[in-house]
């Protein structure tokens, strides 16, 4: 497991959410959005849709979904140490890269429906973090610019008849200077902020990663083309589930207990 | 050993004719036994695709074994993918009895997350006793996740090495403890032909093939909710002429057709 400092491991526990600030200098997030733009465009190109009306209410939300085809930008954010420490510390080993997509709210783009991705996918209880979000902010993100909106403490309700009844008024938004990441525990709640600005565009990055027995968001091996998936080495393409070895977790833990001979004689 | 909790034996159900009393058979001891699901001319067949595949990995020496399996097996062997190997192995993962269970179990849609033979040989020994869901944390969520349904190809009896399970043992909803893998087991006997669907939490494993020179054969089609990851990765393996020619239930079993995961650009693959 991963050494993390006090205050996010602090931050993890009591609230759910932490912010690791600086992980990208100024001019490299910059640069980011450039190249987000451009992986925008590239995406249009591929015959991509960036408005996505069952997530959003208007076309002010541009979405990028194959930012790992599109630049190898994206390839080295989605594995970058810091970042990946904070996904062992939420997720132990076991993990599989499950989605990168970009959110990009322009001036006008509102909230999305409330949720966790946990509850979305698996059943009740949720006792443990499944999946994790970590969120690369490339612009100033605030709660006027449409910071994702959250429930402190949310990563504790475990069933559905928790999540109580002012939920809407207990969200807070994500706020973090250009250069942060914020990791976000599976089970928190949470929706897209509206970016009620008049000329900011504010653009995150989720890289999502899951508990290596759950079915990715994304088919990898269907996504990226061949040549993408040619230049990868063995550890990304592991994470990714390209190759043969699927899900087979906690065989291990049987193999002790595995017969030395036939018929029990051992 | 005997297990303290209640309704847990070692017991086996009647067999059963319709889905409806097979799956009352599941809620009650975590399996049922359907005869003649496969007869006549499509079981030889079945049969024959099966033998064929296995004869042929064998004899070009590429079995893989199964880690769970007991060491230093030469006598049983698995056969992979078979999807790839028979077109007679699809008509057995999306038999509409097979899907009548995983529909009203699981839901729609599943996933199909193997489907692969596993045939005793003559002094073969056992597997460790496990549930087949036991890639999912504890505790459990209240229903099953995953049905795993065995096509009989031979008969099954306690002498070929039928599978073996503790009946009831769904109702613990939790895997069994390293101290429980000698907990009494019984053999599940059913003719060639039958199907045995098992309830992903009821504890079973291999039996020993006790025989001088029988082989058993059993066909198994695993199927999951479509929230976990596939064991097969088809996407890589699957022969594309499979794909090609499959039903858009089949498509939707192998993860081609879905909503929400496994998706490119934010929509279904195919």
């Amino acid at each position: 497991m991963p050494e993390l400092t006090t205050k996010l491991t602090k931050d993890l526990e009591e609230t759910g959410v932490a912010i690791l600030p600086g992980v990208l200098s100024a001019q490299e997030s910059r640069d980011a959005v450039d190249r987000l733009w451009a992986a925008a465009e590239g995406f249009r190109r591929m015959g991509g849709p960036t408005f996505m009306p069952q997530l959003d209410p208007n076309e002010s939300n541009v979405r990028v979904f194959a930012l790992l085809e599109l630049d190898p930008l994206f390839r080295d954010l989605i594995r970058n140490p810091a970042a990946l420490d904070l996904v062992e510390a939420v997720l132990g080993e076991g993990w599989m890269i499950s989605n990168f997509t970009a959110n990009i709210a322009r001036p006008g783009s509102r909230s999305m429906s409330l949720h966790s991705d946990q509850a979305l996918v698996v059943p009740e209880p949720w006792l443990a973090p499944w999946s994790v979000n970590i969120i690369w902010c490339l612009t100033d993100v605030r709660g006027e610019n449409g910071g994702t909106l959250y429930i402190p403490g949310s990563h504790r309700f475990e069933r559905l008849a928790d999540v109580p009844d002012d939920a809407l008024a207990r969200l807070t938004p994500i706020v973090a200077p250009a250069g942060s990441i914020a990791v976000m525990d599976g089970r928190i709640w949470h929706t897209s902020g509206a970016n009620v600005t008049k000329d900011e565009d504010r653009a995150l990055l989720f890289g999502y990663y899951s508990a290596d027995f759950l079915r990715p968001q994304v088919n990898w091996n269907a996504l990226l083309s061949e040549e993408t998936q040619g230049s990868l080495d063995p550890w990304m393409r592991a994470r990714l589930g390209l190759d043969a070895a699927a899900n087979i977790r906690m065989a291990g833990q049987l193999l002790g207990a595995r017969p030395k001979s036939p018929m029990g004689v051992s | 050993m005997t297990l303290a909790e209640p309704r847990v034996r070692a017991a086996l159900p009647a067999p059963v004719e319709t889905v409806e009393a097979g799956l009352a058979s599941i809620a009650e001891h975590g399996l049922a036994i359907l005869p003649g699901v496969l007869g006549g001319a499509r079981l030889e067949e079945a049969r024959a695709a099966l033998y064929r595949a296995a004869d042929q990995d064998r004899a070009r020496g590429r079995e893989q074994k199964f880690a769970l399996d007991y060491v230093g097996d030469e006598t049983n062997q698995r056969v992979w993918n078979l999807l790839s190997r028979d077109p007679v192995f699809a008509d057995m993962a999306e038999h509409p009895t097979a899907l009548a269970f995983i529909r009203a179990i699981l839901g729609w849609p599943a996933l199909l997350g193997n489907i692969s033979a596993n045939i005793t040989g003559p002094g073969g020994g056992e597997m460790v006793l496990h549930a087949d869901q036991i890639f999912v944390p504890e505790p459990w969520a209240r229903d099953a996740q995953g049905l795993n349904i065995c096509w009989c190809l031979d008969d099954f009896t306690e002498e070929t090495g039928a599978t073996r399970i503790v009946a009831g043992s769904h109702r613990l909803n939790r895997a069994p403890r390293p101290d429980e893998a000698g907990a009494e087991t019984v053999a599940v006997e059913a003719p060639a032909g039958a199907i045995v669907v098992l309830d992903s939490r009821v504890w079973h494993k291999t039996g020993n093939n006790r025989t001088a020179d029988r082989r058993r054969g059993g066909v198994f089609a695993w199927y999951t909710r479509p929230i976990y990851r596939q064991q097969e990765n088809w996407f890589l393996s699957l022969d594309p002429s499979v794909r090609q020619f499959a039903s858009d239930e089949m498509l939707t079993l192998l993860g081609w057709k879905t909503t929400g995961l496994g998706l490119v650009n934010g929509a279904s693959p195919a």
